[in-house]
């Protein structure tokens, strides 16, 4: 049954990254911290404080799911979010409501054509 | 570290539940940017920051999860789309309403659980007076911890005496804020030490204060370096009582080449050696006025032609010393007599003697001896030195690690002799669910000198602790025995300890001779005296073959009230 995700959106800059980063696999706080940066190419960092602000908040609504520690994991601190079923919807609406936003603004901000007479 | 402290604080004030969920994760990114280099400092300052901006957002902003649900979100859809619960009627209050009146709840409450918390931590400290608990006492102790706000101490320099593979990383002290010229540094023990005296001198402290401590250690000699060992086992007054050497100690002496060399002295001799011991006193000793007043005792026994007598090494050292005691009032004053040649030089470390200390530790297992859970699940670990951090961390985190789900822990001293001021200061960071100090009477207090707490992920900051300690517990597991009994943190099982406490810095005179003089006056910020030449006393005396026994019974008895 498709979820209903449209309390959720649209998604704040650190959640839809947050979403992003976990929507390929399971990473640790640090893992998502690198990959946000890495997806927006350094210009987005994360802080921890935010991080686990919006994890709360994700966690809350069942969009994110702790998963636990590793086997073999070097530090047993260290624990793994995973991306749940209502927030690969939600980040799919996201992406959708932001194709549509991208395609408004190119439709908008495109030069207009001389018209031939 | 003090970010690194600032950041730990930071997470503790967040709300209970955030901080329990995440506030490890949050210290684990922060140890995994921490550094040395400018840009990880920066970095860490950045954390700091947005630790405190999460600090504000959350009790500001988060009220909605500061408190544990105690009604499921109501009619939230589940994956199959079917609500979870159902809420009673429709009436919804208004948001403000509701926002209010969450706030004004959750303020009581965190107020409320606050002020239990507060009451679980914090005892008032009265200035009683310090009494020793009969061996019979068997009550519990208080286990809470009281800040000093006066600290003054000095880092361990390594100063057991070496001999064995075990005990060759004792010597080594590679890291000391007193070191300004690198001079060997010593310390002072009874006069008993002498029991070895190639002299046959055997003469007790309590017979003889004036001349009580006549045995140094050199604490700025290498772990493998043979000179230093050397050195050290051979000089005459550096040796440990016979009963208390390891066999294998005993041996290696035997093995160490040793040229000897017994100093007749004449008047020449002598008045060269007054005049540097004074040169040096004046120069060093921390208290000027002490120094004037000594120094003036040595030149009218001088020229009272009271050393004139004494031709012999040995005995002329030891008139010094009487009379730099009988001046000073300062028994850490000490002339040495060496028969053996003095080097010039304390020696360096290189890598290659870093290496060899590292090897011999990790094949001793720096000295952890024994981790084990015994019944009632009551934790053991038997300690036999406190080895620098810098090599033996990660062992000491893994065998506390290997203890961390016990519900009381003994710490088996009886067999240490000392070591390393940054590793009694990591042990007891599991004993603390907040920085703590812990006194060494061995000048100024460094970043070291405080506890790591609360260590992540640890559980025994509110276990009860028992420290079994004996004759021989010397130095260094002296102060952890010490700090933890007068922070009323644990019990103290077993025998007096041996009682080394102060030390003082070894200046050569001469081949054969130096002197021992206290620089820096240790203040105790916890109002006592340490245990110089008298030993730790423990809570509860009983000889030291029993004391694990008794320590089991006690903590099993303390585990039952509970």
């Amino acid at each position: 049954m498709k979820e209903d995700t449209s309390e959720f959106v649209p998604l704040s800059t650190a959640t839809l990254h947050i979403l992003l980063s976990l929507a390929g696999e399971d990473r640790h706080g640090y893992g998502i911290m690198q990959e946000v940066a890495r997806q927006s190419e350094g210009q987005y960092k994360l802080g921890p404080g935010t991080l686990y602000d919006n994890l709360q908040k994700l966690i809350e609504r069942q969009m994110v799911q702790p998963v636990g520690r590793r086997a073999g994991e070097e530090d047993p601190r260290r624990r793994y979010y995973r991306i749940s079923l209502l927030g690969k919807a939600v980040l799919s609406a996201e992406v959708a409501r932001l194709e549509d936003v991208v395609r408004e603004a190119k439709m908008r901000l495109q030069p207009a054509k001389p018209r031939r007479t | 570290m003090i970010l690194r402290s600032a950041y730990v604080w930071t997470l503790r004030l967040h709300p209970r539940r955030f901080r329990q969920s995440f506030a490890d994760e949050m210290l684990l990114i922060f140890d995994q940017v921490a550094g040395n280099h400018a840009a990880a400092r920066l970095a860490e300052a950045k954390l700091v920051g947005d630790g405190i901006v999460s600090l504000v957002r959350q009790w500001a902003l988060r009220s909605e999860f500061r408190c544990e649900p105690t009604v499921a979100v109501a009619a939230l859809p589940v994956a199959d789309g079917v609500p979870a619960f159902y809420t009673f009627g429709s009436f919804k209050p208004r948001p403000t309403a509701l926002i209010h009146g969450l706030i004004l709840s959750i303020a009581v409450l965190c107020a409320a659980l606050l002020a239990t918390r507060y009451s679980w931590n914090h005892t008032v400290h009265l200035p009683f007076p310090i009494v020793a608990r009969e061996a019979n006492n068997s009550s519990p102790k208080r286990e809470s911890a009281i800040i000093p706000s006066v600290v003054a101490a000095a880092p361990y320099a390594a100063q057991s005496a070496a001999g064995s593979a075990k005990e060759v990383g004792r010597e080594s002290g590679p890291k000391c804020s007193i070191a300004r010229r690198k001079p060997l540094r010593l310390q002072v023990e009874p006069k008993q030490e002498q029991a070895e005296n190639p002299a046959g001198e055997k003469t007790t402290a309590s017979e003889q204060p004036a001349t009580a401590a006549t045995g140094l250690r050199l604490g700025y000699a290498k772990p493998s370096d043979t000179r230093s060992n050397s050195l050290m086992r051979n000089r005459s007054g550096f040796s440990r009582p016979q009963a208390q050497q390891p066999k294998s100690q005993d041996a290696a002496r035997a093995m160490i080449p040793a040229v000897v060399v017994d100093v007749k002295l004449d008047a020449a001799h002598r008045k060269a050696l007054v005049d540097r011991t004074i040169a040096n006193l004046r120069q060093y000793y921390f208290d000027r006025d002490v120094a004037q007043k000594t120094v003036q005792a040595l030149l009218a026994h001088e020229k009272g032609g009271d050393d004139n007598a004494v031709a012999e090494g040995g005995a002329f050292a030891d008139l010094l010393t009487r009379q730099m005691r009988d001046a000073s009032h300062d028994m850490h004053l000490i002339m040495e007599y060496s028969r053996e040649r003095l080097p010039d030089h304390p020696p360096k470390q290189t890598s290659e003697s870093l290496a060899r200390y590292r090897k011999a530790m990790e094949q001793e297992n720096c000295m952890f001896k024994k981790a084990e859970i015994l019944p009632h699940s009551i934790g053991y670990l038997k300690l036999n030195f406190f080895p620098d951090t810098s090599v033996c961390q990660s062992t000491a985190t893994t065998a506390m690690a290997s203890l961390n789900h016990a519900d009381a822990i003994i710490f088996d001293l009886r067999d240490n002799t000392g070591g390393f001021e940054n590793m009694v200061a990591l042990i007891a960071s599991y004993l603390f669910d907040h920085p703590e100090f812990m006194y060494s009477p061995r000048g100024t207090p460094t970043e070291q000198s405080w506890t790591r707490s609360p260590v992540p992920g640890n559980r025994l900051a509110d276990k009860p602790v028992y420290v079994l300690t004996s004759a021989s517990t010397w130095s260094g597991a002296e102060q952890f025995s010490y700090d933890l009994k007068v922070l009323k943190r644990a019990t103290l099982v077993g025998e007096t300890t041996r009682g080394g406490a102060h030390a003082g810095v070894f200046h050569r005179i001469d081949d054969h001779f130096g002197v021992g003089i206290p620089e820096v006056k240790p203040i105790n910020p916890f109002g006592t005296t340490d245990w110089e030449g008298t030993g730790v006393e423990p809570d509860v005396k009983v000889e030291a073959a029993n004391a694990l026994e008794i320590a089991e019974k006690l903590a099993e008895s303390k585990l039952q009230k509970k």
